[in-house]
């Protein structure tokens, strides 16, 4: 075996190719590390957000999408009294019909973005139990409060939605009475608003939906109740099946993620692949003078794979470092919320394995070219 | 006494294209142990073949190598790589040295692929440095070193871990008349005084003189066979 200070000497043979190659690794193993980061981020946010414990009642064909559903305001006196089984803390019972809105926000500082907004009432921490107000009070009419990422969906800071601070929807100036925090789920993007006040900025006479929580009871409690009531016209999920739908429309947004992350990583998995091949065609003759000395061909190709997993896990190292400065961290704004990218074990092993494939399989075809032929051919080689 | 190498009936046949070449036919030779030998012989009359084949860097398509009594021409080419390890220093024209190793690294390389201490290796080191000149050298790259001087490493290389054979392809084509007569003397005493059997390949009639026999070969068979007389190799 050859020891290995000759692989690693190998390596400053040509600092211009090590830089191609550790450069090449890095742009690959980020890229793959950050589509991850990112399909993962949204899976975890969207499954986060839904509970088994919760249903969901939605007008009978917007079972797709609960901006588009229509529920009449009755409906939820009527599913508290008829359905059985739904929670009760200290005697109001777990159910909240809500308004779901997405509407442009402008702040005070003139910024204005599409909003996720909710028309609730105090029933509506029943049933989101995640939801936790950290600072200031649930909104009464003229006010809302504001999740703790909204600021990320409207794009200003942290500072322009401080309890006391105005927003503007339309015409209508709101302030801001309170701040939640509802960790890892869509919910805590939100700017949530009295449900009358909604209303009426809306122009609405129904709600979006309503979210009932379970206590004993089971969905199949829920169903008979639409059933029952077909006048209503009611359809039921349970939350965490909506959420899950929700990602299934998301799918074709992550395979963009994907593709796009594997043409640029297979430009430079490409350009590497080249710089492999001028690195180890340039050493034929020596791989063939070795050989000629006594070195067996596993041998030289064990060397060659230790060179190039040494270019290769440096760029990956690089890539984890990069990713841990400026993506570890940081959060993705989305359509109906925003989440976070984390460098979890899993994103962290896929980066890794990443950096060993492109050391390993990456020198296959030009370790082959570098040893295949015939001794004498390769002793003559120039 | 039984010769190092015999050679018996030896061919080499290549194809190329619809075209079959044929650098050997039928070729026999015996060279005894402790023997200098040149192979002379225009461009293509296969000279390079047949050292490839006594050095087991190439097999023959038919016939018999024997080394020490060992048929080499029928060794797969791993089984081959490691008969070179301990039978064979080959020695190129252009040294063949490994550019980001020192001489003393570039010597210790075949060293590597045996069970010596690092103390053992170190001490055969600085005896085949010593024996080739190079005791002051030990720590250049081949690049702060003169081409007679790469080539006395690359020497050294060939002869550290013992082997009873020597190959040498032009060994002096690349270097000037002072470091070539320097080398060919060296490659006389590692023949006459360490018993290294020693089959050179050349160009140069008086790199052949340094040999104890000379043959010249042409399109693949042996022609002619001379004795350099003992008083011209002192």
């Amino acid at each position: 075996m050859l020891p290995f200070s000759y692989a690693l000497r190998n390596l400053f043979r040509d600092p211009s190719r090590l830089l191609q190659t550790v450069g090449g690794s890095a742009v690959v193993v980020l890229l793959l590390i950050a589509a991850v980061a990112l399909n993962q981020g949204m899976d975890s946010v969207l499954s986060a957000s839904g509970s088994s414990q919760n249903v969901i009642l939605l007008g009978k064909g917007s079972e797709e999408s609960i901006e588009r559903s229509e529920v009449g305001i009755d409906a939820e006196s009527a599913a508290a009294t008829s359905i059985s089984g739904l929670k009760e803390i200290l005697g109001v019972t777990a159910i909240s019909g809500e308004i779901t809105y997405q509407a442009p926000i402008r702040t005070a500082s003139g910024v204005e973005e599409q909003a996720l907004l909710r028309g609730v009432f105090e029933t509506a921490l029943l049933v989101h139990e995640t939801v936790r107000l950290t600072e200031g009070a649930f909104p009464g009419p003229g006010e809302v409060m504001v999740g703790h990422l909204a600021h990320r969906k409207l794009g200003v800071t942290q500072k322009d939605l401080a309890i006391g601070k105005s927003l503007y929807f339309g015409d209508s100036e709101i302030t801001i009475s309170g701040q939640f925090t509802a960790p890892g789920t869509v919910l805590e993007s939100e700017i949530w608003f009295d449900r009358n006040d909604l209303a009426s900025l809306t122009q609405r006479d129904s709600l979006s939906s309503i979210t009932l929580r379970l206590a004993e009871g089971d969905i199949d409690d829920v169903e008979l109740f639409t059933f029952q009531r077909n006048d209503l016209e009611l359809a039921s999920i349970r939350e965490d099946l909506y959420y899950q739908k929700l990602s299934l429309f998301y799918e074709p947004i992550k395979i963009m993620t994907w593709v796009t992350a594997a043409l640029v990583a297979a430009g430079a998995i490409f350009g590497g692949l080249n710089t492999l091949y001028a690195a180890f065609a340039a050493r034929i003759k020596e791989m063939a003078t070795l050989q000629s000395i006594g070195y067996t061909r596993t041998a030289l190709f064990i060397s060659l794979i230790q060179e190039s997993l040494l270019a290769t896990l440096s760029g990956t190292l690089i890539a984890f470092i990069l990713a841990w400065l400026f993506l570890d961290g940081q959060t993705v704004p989305f359509s109906v919320g925003t989440f976070t990218l984390t460098l979890t074990p899993g994103v962290i092993f896929t980066g890794l394995i990443t950096g060993v494939l492109l050391g390993s399989l990456g020198t296959l075809p030009p370790a082959i070219r570098c040893l295949l032929p015939s001794l004498p051919k390769a002793l003559r080689s120039h | 006494m039984n010769p190092l190498i015999s050679i018996k009936s030896v061919s080499k046949t290549f194809s190329k294209g619809n075209t079959t070449i044929k650098p050997l036919e039928n070729l026999s030779l015996d060279v005894p142990r402790g023997e200098f030998l040149s192979l002379m012989g225009p461009s293509g009359s296969g000279k390079t073949t047949l050292l490839n084949l006594i050095a087991g860097i190439d097999s023959p398509t038919s016939g018999e190598i024997l080394i020490d009594g060992r048929d080499i021409a029928h060794l797969s080419r791993t089984e081959l790589t490691k008969w070179r390890s301990v039978h064979v220093g080959y020695i190129f024209q252009l040294y063949h040295l490994v550019p980001i190793l020192s001489a003393y690294e570039n010597i210790e390389l075949p060293l590597l692929l045996g069970k010596l201490s690092k103390a053992e290796r170190k001490e055969k080191i600085l005896a085949a440095l010593d024996l080739v000149g190079l005791g002051d050298r030990a720590d250049h790259r081949p690049s702060e070193l003169s081409g007679g001087q790469e080539q006395r490493v690359a020497i050294a290389r060939a002869i550290v871990h013992d082997p009873d054979l020597l190959v040498a392809d032009e060994p002096t084509g690349d270097l000037d008349r002072d470091s070539a007569d320097s080398i060919l003397t060296l490659l006389n005493t590692l023949a006459t005084e360490h018993e290294k059997t020693i089959v050179m390949v050349t160009h140069d009639p008086k790199a052949s003189a340094a040999a104890h026999r000379t043959m010249q070969l042409e399109k693949g068979r042996l022609v002619e066979e001379s004795r350099t007389p003992l008083s011209s190799l002192s």
